[in-house]
């Protein structure tokens, strides 16, 4: 049956007795009623094993109980579909989703630790503001604290969860969210508050709105009284705070009449308030009556704003040294100038970078060789011949020719066993690398005079290397010019860098990796605080030899004519031996300074990702062009040697939807359905033999007017007898 | 004085455009009456008074290539007080307007058919000033005699002089290819003018001048194009109407759909197979978190059905992974959210019964249902964008359902707007991916065809009673008495299947077995009862 269901299936025109039909056959007739597609939800079950009555599933449930959790496993595992026409190994697919699995956890981990960090300070100060509120508030007033979250609304979602919960657990207070959609009135907001007060309250339900009054009477549930007798009931807490996450968005009348009430019970009920603000504290209260704003007594917290936690997002999830994937930078500038242009949050920005990481394992055969170089040398053959195919590899071959090493070339392409342990070498050396570029980027961030931000300096020099560019130039040069008290202040964070190491970047101190360079640099630093020293005590100020004020300006007047001469300063003692230094610590930053980009290195295509067109598909999906598209050039996803015409040519052949669109484009904003009808008869009629009867015609004519009423092009116009109007202009 | 009358139509011609084929066909008294109509519309005051401005801007173009119609001017403009006519007999305005075909004949020598005949040379008002003065030049060039430094000019004028001629030319060709599409819809009574006077032909002048103006040149960019075809006034569509057109009913709309063959059947069923290749990257997707968001042209319910079938394959333990499908374009009203819900909780656990109240505490119910189980649940819903769950707070659920870790969800899409439904907050809390899956399947279930065309048209042509009339009925019942008629309809569906074999004609469904299920079920507790709810 499953099979005849099936093919039914497939053939795309089938009425709706059809459909039902089938569904029909399907299940049981008793509960074909409840599955039929004219139903708003059914549960999906094309056996009809578990009906209504549950018999059957908990018959199956317990039968198949032992062997559940390998089952899952195995679910889990088979969502990877093998790659390379289907020549890879099953193994090796479940590599790539173990490895994916694995390293994302880890990312994971990290980055909720940065999100649950950031909120912390703004969480500790409102939690201590309103625990002790009802000491220094004035009477009469309602402690609110003013949280200004920016324009983000959805990292303040997240910020209003952390702060009920705190608040529930550490403040014992009953809090209630509220969002401006949830309530237009204030009924409807009062009802709200009540209902979310009073089940955090109570344990069962029956409970909820048991409370009568004295005299018997039940109590509505948008009676603020009501919540007062429960309030008296249950065990006391010391506060009820009411969130309002986006109170801009609030309508400012109700608001003001809300907080009024509010305030008239504020001698029974202990309320207090958070405001979430977008805009300023100043703009939230002009709106609101002043009499109102008389009432609230409150203080403003500020958030860390978005743009500095995608930077810590940025340092632990892409740039720090466990991470196994490069992101490219073509990717990560779309990522990031998304972030920056578009209000898009970061959760977005976070999926977003999980998505890239899930594209690369789910679609690169390769991606299996990530975690720890060989991934226990379970190398085919098919693979071997891929690695060698890759440009990278091709291309280490071609300078290893032409470096005249021959015999290496030779190994690699033609020894497998050479070949192998070259792969294993390059996988290898990418922690190095990482870790080499990272402490590049610390030298060059610990400088101030790099206007750059991070993410952009990462972005090019994981991707281009280091040591050509202009901006190392501008480095060397910067640093040349450094004042005494600059290159002071650059030497000694850098040493403190080398010393402790970047936590969030995860790169270990790398004292002793390089004791040399250690050295050399504080001895560079201990000369410079010395001559200094030296030098302020003769009462002159240390320059070098680079340094702005070397050059002099001078004006004399000789025979009233004014006379310039650029003259360099005479240098004393000390300036030169700063000089000295200075070169000194030039000539090690040109050496060490120095890193390949990841496309020079081979092998790079297995850990590195750099796509941009799965993102911007996936996360910004352009709906309205794809559709015009599929209505102007049916072609294009069709395929069919009969609809290939050049552009915005009608044919006969193209789909009912797509003709009517093509004459719907070119009317103006009132369409004649008569006139429509007409030219779409024209254009498909019965002219030649393989015209459509005037029946046929007609049936198309009208799915098709309904499927463009259905996508929002035209609608009902009373302008006119059977006319309809336009609402949509391509392109637009 | 007979001039003055005959102007004036011809003068109203640009304004009146609008009208066309109908009148073309039979009633010519019609053209006359709306011809003052519109007058008046443009001009409230008087009738009079609308002369000026409209010679002004309308006639010129013929003008200023002949040197008479100067001459024509002044007794027009001297003659009008006196020409207050109302409405004007039907010979009177054919004749003028034979005239001025005339003369439009004399104008453009280049013209040689007939058919080319009734175009004037009406250009958009940006060429035509243009085109004014380069007539102009040109005239005076011929009048004065060249002198060599004004060459250049003059050829300039006549270049565009020309130019515009030949997009006339242009024009008039394709116009006539159009006309032929007309002539050929309307049946073949407009076809030629020798039948019908000269009016028709000012009718079909009417029509085709109509088109030209309404055509703008081809590649305007989209913004262009928008305000072209928004400009006041031109919004002038013809009289007809589908009087004329049998509409379908539904019988004969399912009956035709059922003989219709797709000539483009196997090419979407390859564009569905394609999409069916990407199933398990959907499953992986929807593993991690993500939802699903299917959009692009055509039904994407057989597709979606396709997957769930896929999902259903793969899982291995039906017991603690659901599927429920969801029809979002069901009509139904407010309960169609709590329908999900519910049905969602049946999945859960079949014996629970969400509790009552408004959609969020619903929702609230079945996160610590799903939190009490441990089960995932996928959920698949077809045209998340339709009418009925375009209502506020059925989104702001439904993210939150997507959102719930136990919860996969996919969905479809069908307008090219749908993104508008969710603000930022929203469209984070589903974690949406998109996959463009255009489909070009048809719509078969999801819309009314029938009954939107004709609610589109302005013509109300309702299903007696329809799904929502059924569904109000149902409503308005208790509990029991719905679930009596469903076992009801069950049993009758049984005894339908069963004796459709033995063909027998009315199938019988015994009472006494009707009334043990009912007391099995707890649907009523005595006969008594039963009888009462038989009735209802």
């Amino acid at each position: 049956m499953g099979k005849l269901y099936l093919i039914k299936m497939d053939s795309p025109l089938r009425s709706e007795e059809d459909y039902e039909d089938k569904q029909h056959h399907v299940s049981s007739p008793a509960s074909s009623l409840l599955r039929a597609s004219a139903y708003a939800a059914y549960i999906f079950d094309p056996l009809g094993h578990t009906d209504d009555t549950a018999r059957p599933a908990k018959r199956r449930r317990v039968c198949e109980k032992p062997d559940t959790s390998e089952a899952s496993d195995n679910e889990m595992l088979s969502s990877f579909q093998r790659l390379l026409g289907g020549a890879e190994s099953k193994s090796a697919a479940n590599l790539r989703q173990q490895a994916f699995e694995k390293l994302w956890s880890v990312i994971d981990s990290r980055i909720h630790g940065i999100l649950r960090e950031t909120n912390q300070s703004t969480l500790r100060d409102v939690l201590l503001f309103l625990q002790n509120a009802p000491d220094y508030t004035p009477a009469g007033k309602i402690p609110s604290a003013f949280i200004v979250t920016g324009p983000n609304i959805v990292s303040a979602d997240l910020l209003f969860e952390q702060l009920s919960e705190t608040l529930q657990h550490e403040a014992d207070a009953y809090t209630v969210r509220l969002r401006s959609g949830d309530a237009s009135n204030l009924r409807a907001i009062l009802r709200k508050v009540i209902q979310g007060i009073v089940s955090t309250g109570s344990v069962a339900e029956d409970e909820l709105i048991s409370t009568t009054s004295k005299d018997g009477r039940k109590f509505l549930n948008y009676d603020v009284e009501g919540l007062y007798s429960h309030l008296k009931l249950t065990p006391q807490r010391s506060l009820v705070v009411i969130a309002f996450q986006d109170s801009e968005a609030f309508d400012s009348g109700l608001l003001s009449d809300l907080i009024s009430l509010l305030s008239s019970w504020l001698g029974r009920i202990p309320f207090a308030f958070l405001f979430g603000i977008a805009t300023s504290v100043e703009l939230f209260e002009a709106r609101l009556l002043k009499s109102t704003c008389q009432s609230l007594y409150g203080d403003q917290f500020d958030v860390e704003q978005t743009a500095s936690i995608i930077d810590k997002i940025f340092k632990t999830a892409v740039a720090h040294s466990q991470t196994k994937i490069l992101l490219g930078p073509g990717f990560l500038s779309s990522l990031l100038e998304r972030q920056r242009e578009q209000v898009a949050s970061i959760p977005d920005f976070i999926s977003s970078i999980k998505y890239a990481y899930m594209c690369h394992f789910y679609a690169n055969p390769l991606s299996f060789l990530v975690p720890d170089g060989l991934n226990s040398g379970a190398l085919q053959p098919d693979y071997i011949e891929l690695l060698q195919c890759l440009p990278s590899f091709q291309r280490a071959v071609e300078t290893a020719v032409k470096n005249n090493t021959i015999g290496r070339a030779r190994i690699l392409l033609e020894d497998k066993k050479g070949f192998i342990e070259y792969l294993a070498d390059c996988l290898g050396q990418r922690g190095q690398w990482t870790t080499k570029l990272l402490r590049v980027l610390i030298i060059l961030t610990t400088s101030k005079t790099i206007t750059a931000g991070f993410s952009d300096l990462y972005m090019d020099i994981s991707y281009n290397g280091f040591g050509i560019s202009n901006q190392y130039d501008q480095f060397l040069d910067s640093v040349k010019r450094m004042e005494p008290c600059d290159s002071e202040e650059y030497l000694s964070g850098l040493l403190d860098m080398v010393r402790h190491g970047d936590k969030s970047l995860g790169l270990n101190p790398w004292v002793d990796d390089a004791p040399a360079s250690f050295a050399l640099l504080s001895e560079i630093l201990a000369g410079i605080k010395q001559l200094r020293i030296d030098a302020s005590e003769k009462g002159h100020v240390l320059r070098s030899q680079y340094s702005g004020q070397g050059k002099i300006l001078r004006t004399t007047i000789v025979a009233q004519k004014v006379q310039l001469s650029q003259n360099t300063a005479t240098l004393t003692d000390h300036d030169k031996s700063y000089t000295d230094l200075i070169h000194r610590l030039l000539e090690y930053l040109e050496a060490t300074v120095r890193i390949d980009g990841a496309r020079d290195m081979p092998f790079n295509e297995v850990w590195l990702y750099d796509s941009k067109s799965p993102y911007k598909d996936v996360f910004i999906p352009r709906p309205r062009n794809v559709l015009e598209r599929a209505l102007s050039r049916p072609h294009d996803y069709l395929g069919c040697p009969c609809c290939k015409t050049s552009i915005d040519q009608i044919t006969s052949s193209l789909p009912a939807t797509a003709i009517l669109y093509q004459l719907y484009l070119e009317t103006s904003s009132l369409v004649n359905a008569a006139d429509l009808w007409s030219a779409y008869y024209a254009i498909v009629g019965e002219d030649d033999e393989e015209g459509l009867g005037e029946q046929t015609a007609l049936l198309l004519f009208y799915r098709a007017m309904a499927e463009l009423k259905a996508m929002g092009f035209v609608k009902q116009s009373r302008k006119k007898a059977d006319h309809v109007a336009k609402l949509a202009w391509k392109g637009l | 004085m007979v001039r003055t009358k005959r102007q004036q139509p011809g003068a109203v011609v640009t304004a009146v455009r609008s009208s066309s084929r109908k009148r073309a066909r039979d009633e010519i008294d019609k053209v006359e009456e709306s011809t003052p109509s519109k007058r008046r519309s443009n001009r409230p005051a008087t009738n009079t008074g609308a002369n000026s401005s409209r010679s002004e801007y309308d006639f010129p173009s013929d003008n200023e290539e002949q040197p008479e119609p100067k001459g024509e001017e002044t007794p027009r403009k001297r003659g009008r007080p006196s020409a207050t006519k109302t409405i004007q007999a039907n010979e009177e305005i054919s004749t003028p307007r034979g005239r001025k075909n005339r003369g439009i004949n004399v104008v453009t020598p280049s013209r040689t058919g007939g058919a080319v005949n009734g175009e004037t040379p009406r250009r958009q008002r940006n060429d035509r000033s243009a085109r004014k003065k380069s007539a102009r030049a040109l005239i005076e060039k011929v009048i004065t005699g060249v002198s060599s430094d004004e060459e250049v000019d003059g050829d300039i004028a006549r270049e565009i002089y020309e130019s515009s001629e030949d997009d006339e030319v242009d024009d008039g060709t394709i116009d006539g290819h159009h006309g032929d599409g007309d002539t050929n819809e309307i049946g073949d009574e407009p076809a030629t003018p020798s039948r019908k006077s000269r009016g028709l032909t000012k009718a079909m002048k009417r029509t085709r001048t109509r088109k030209k103006s309404l055509t703008p040149p081809r590649d305007l960019p989209p913004h262009e194009l928008y305000f072209a075809q928004n400009r006041p006034g031109a919004a002038k569509t013809s009289n007809n109407t589908l009087a004329s057109l049998k509409l379908l009913t539904h019988e004969e709309y399912f009956s035709l759909l059922r003989d219709y063959e797709d000539p483009h059947r196997d090419d979407i069923e390859f564009l569905d197979s394609i999409h069916v290749q990407s199933f398990p990257q959907w499953v992986f997707e929807l593993s991690h978190g993500f939802s699903v968001c299917l959009y692009g042209y055509g039904s994407k319910r057989g597709l979606l059905y396709k997957f769930a079938k896929y999902v259903y394959s793969m899982i291995s333990d039906h017991g603690n992974h659901r599927i429920v499908i969801v029809n979002g374009y069901v009509r139904a009203s407010m309960s169609s959210l709590r329908d999900i819900l519910s049905v969602i909780a049946r999945a859960i656990d079949s014996k629970h019964k969400l509790a009552a109240g408004g959609p969020s505490i619903m929702m609230e119910n079945l996160k610590s249902l799903l939190s009490s189980h441990d089960i995932t649940i996928t959920v698949v819903l077809n045209s998340i964008d339709a009418a009925p769950l375009r209502r506020p707070g059925f989104q702001p659920i439904l993210a939150q359902l997507a959102a719930h870790p136990q919860i996969q969800f996919i969905c479809s899409a069908d307008t090219p707007d749908f993104t508008l439904l969710w603000d930022s907050s929203l469209r984070s809390s589903f974690s949406f991916v998109f996959h463009d899956c255009t489909t070009f399947s048809p719509f078969t279930t999801e819309l009314e065809v029938v009954d939107d065309v004709h609610e589109l048209l302005g013509r109300k042509a309702r299903r007696v009673g329809g799904k929502e009339g059924v569904t109000y009925v149902l409503r308005s019942l208790t509990e029991n008495a719905r679930n009596l008629y469903r076992l009801i309809v069950g049993e009758v569906l049984v005894a339908m299947d069963n004796e459709a074999d033995l063909s027998s004609e009315n199938p019988g469904v015994e009472y006494r077995m009707i009334y043990n299920k009912a007391v099995e079920e707890f649907i009523c507790s005595s006969e008594m009862a039963f009888r009462t709810l038989l009735k209802e």
